[in-house]
């Protein structure tokens, strides 16, 4: 490509250059850029496919996508326990909680999707708008440092000697606060979801084994006697009252 | 490090690459016979009644946020494995607390009934 | 010759900027639909994420990761707490759309 290039200074041909030549351009790409490269674009991606999906469900799956796509990323940067904690708890659970209400509530898909169309300028504005700030000034602040490349950082100094360890050093003991602080909130949201969603069931019959088991054979069995032909009286209007089985 | 993933990539690679050869064969290979009856939902013969899709209990949704709770809560219990003999008597009094603060929220959900399944 | 530039932790802010930038224009589309909105908001979580650790490691330190875990931990109990209330309010509205939020205007 280099030739067409050099010619000319505008950008416009190289950009037009680089679109030809691509495939060149992948492979002059370290690998690990090249996957750096391939996992952020299937994460923005997976990112558009959540929030223009039609159906709910398909943007949980997308979600399940992006948050994979990232774990990678995780790990390009040497953050390997992070990786496996998303996949662990964000496609093994919170992905799963997404689509339990997904599946939980009765949608209608049509009234779901309306607007769409109406906010789509809008959205497209801000979202160009605060893109286009971040990025300036990402790029603005960059200008006064040369950050490592990638390559340097799978095995970086402060992984030694692995990640979970070098974590757990700190995460203890250094950042105590922080911690405790992150138990106290997993009990707000455990107690809150169950004074949110658990609501008492009027009405049902549990089983009470303590009862069921300590229950004598005077009083669930009776001998009568009778005749041939005749009917007891009390076994004929009423059916035996069952003791062990009271409300919850 | 990196190149202890690279089994992991190699996986993904062919699993991707088989998958999406197969469904280019099956589009190209399949006979394909396009019919609005088939798309529609067969009910024995009358017309169907209502949606296919069924609600789910809440019951699950709460049982699923109990889960990611305690995921959570392990996810933090590794790195505490790995590294408690250098964090010693302080990381075990500091993870005895975080224990102990969830565990309140365990009896606190066990006295509510909520793992309770009826 | 035109190199693409070797990835380093600014390739990780673009992303998470470019990836923040997305999720907020989806909360703008998704008025209708309370849950893709929970949905934009935990990708918001993922992007500031991908800013902690990139830029953990740009300066070798693991604060950032860190912070990350403890993101991690509130976005799930955010999620939690949030369909949570979902649920509730579908229960009692029968509609997952924001704009029929209305109750308190009077």
């Amino acid at each position: 490509m280099g030739e067409f290039a050099k010619r000319h200074q505008s950008p416009w041909p190289i950009i037009v250059c680089f679109a030809l030549n691509f495939s060149k351009v992948v492979a002059l790409l370290s690998p690990i850029d090249f996957l750096f490269y391939l996992f952020a674009g299937f994460t923005l991606a997976a990112g558009v496919g959540v929030i223009t999906a039609r159906n709910p469900v398909y943007s949980v799956f997308f979600l399940i996508a992006a948050f994979l796509n990232a774990a990678a990323l995780f790990l390009l940067a040497g953050a390997e326990f992070l990786a496996f904690i998303l996949i662990i708890v964000y496609l093994g659970a919170v992905a799963v909680l997404f689509l339990f209400v997904v599946m939980m509530l009765d949608i209608n898909l049509a009234t779901v999707r309306a607007g769409f169309v109406r906010y789509l300028p809008i959205a497209a504005v801000v979202g160009g708008i605060f893109a286009a700030q971040l990025i300036i000034m990402l790029l603005i602040w960059q200008q006064s440092e040369t950050p490592p490349t990638l390559n340097a950082l799978g095995n970086s100094p402060m992984n030694q000697p692995n990640n979970v360890y070098a974590l757990g050093r700190v995460l203890y003991t250094d950042y105590f606060v922080a911690f405790q602080t992150a138990g106290i909130i997993l009990l707000i949201a455990m107690i809150g979801a169950i004074v949110l969603t658990l609501r008492p069931r009027a009405g049902i019959k549990t089983q009470v084994i303590s009862q069921q088991v300590s229950r004598k054979s005077s009083q669930s069995v009776r001998l009568v006697d009778l005749k041939l032909g005749q009917t007891h009286p009390t076994t004929a209007a009423t059916a035996p009252t069952e003791p062990q089985e009271g409300s919850a | 490090m990196l190149a202890t993933y690279l089994p992991i990539l190699v996986f993904i690679l062919l699993a991707t690459g088989l998958a999406g050869g197969i469904i280019v064969a099956s589009l190209l290979v399949a006979p394909r016979a396009p019919d609005k009856e088939k798309l529609s939902p067969y009910e024995c013969g009358f017309e169907p009644f209502d949606d296919a899709r069924r609600k789910f209990d809440i019951r699950f949704y709460l049982v699923a946020i109990l889960f990611i709770i305690f995921d959570l809560e392990v996810a933090f219990l590794f790195p505490w494995a790995v590294s408690l003999n250098t964090t010693g008597v302080a990381g075990l009094l500091s993870m005895l607390m975080f224990l102990g603060v969830l565990t309140i929220g365990f009896v606190y959900e066990w006295k509510k009934g909520a793992l309770e399944w009826h | 010759m035109i190199y693409p530039p070797a990835v380093s932790s600014a390739h990780f802010a673009i992303l998470s900027a470019l990836l923040f930038a997305l999720a907020m224009a989806g909360l703008f589309l998704n008025r209708k639909n309370l849950i893709v909105m929970l949905m934009c908001v935990e990708l918001m979580l993922l992007a500031v994420n991908l800013m902690f650790v990139g830029f953990s490691a740009q300066w070798q330190n693991l604060t950032g990761q860190i912070m990350a875990m403890f993101v991690l931990t509130v976005a799930a109990a955010e999620a939690a707490i949030g369909l949570a209330i979902l649920v509730v309010y579908f229960r009692n509205r029968h509609t997952i759309a924001v704009d029929d939020l209305n109750s308190l205007q009077g």
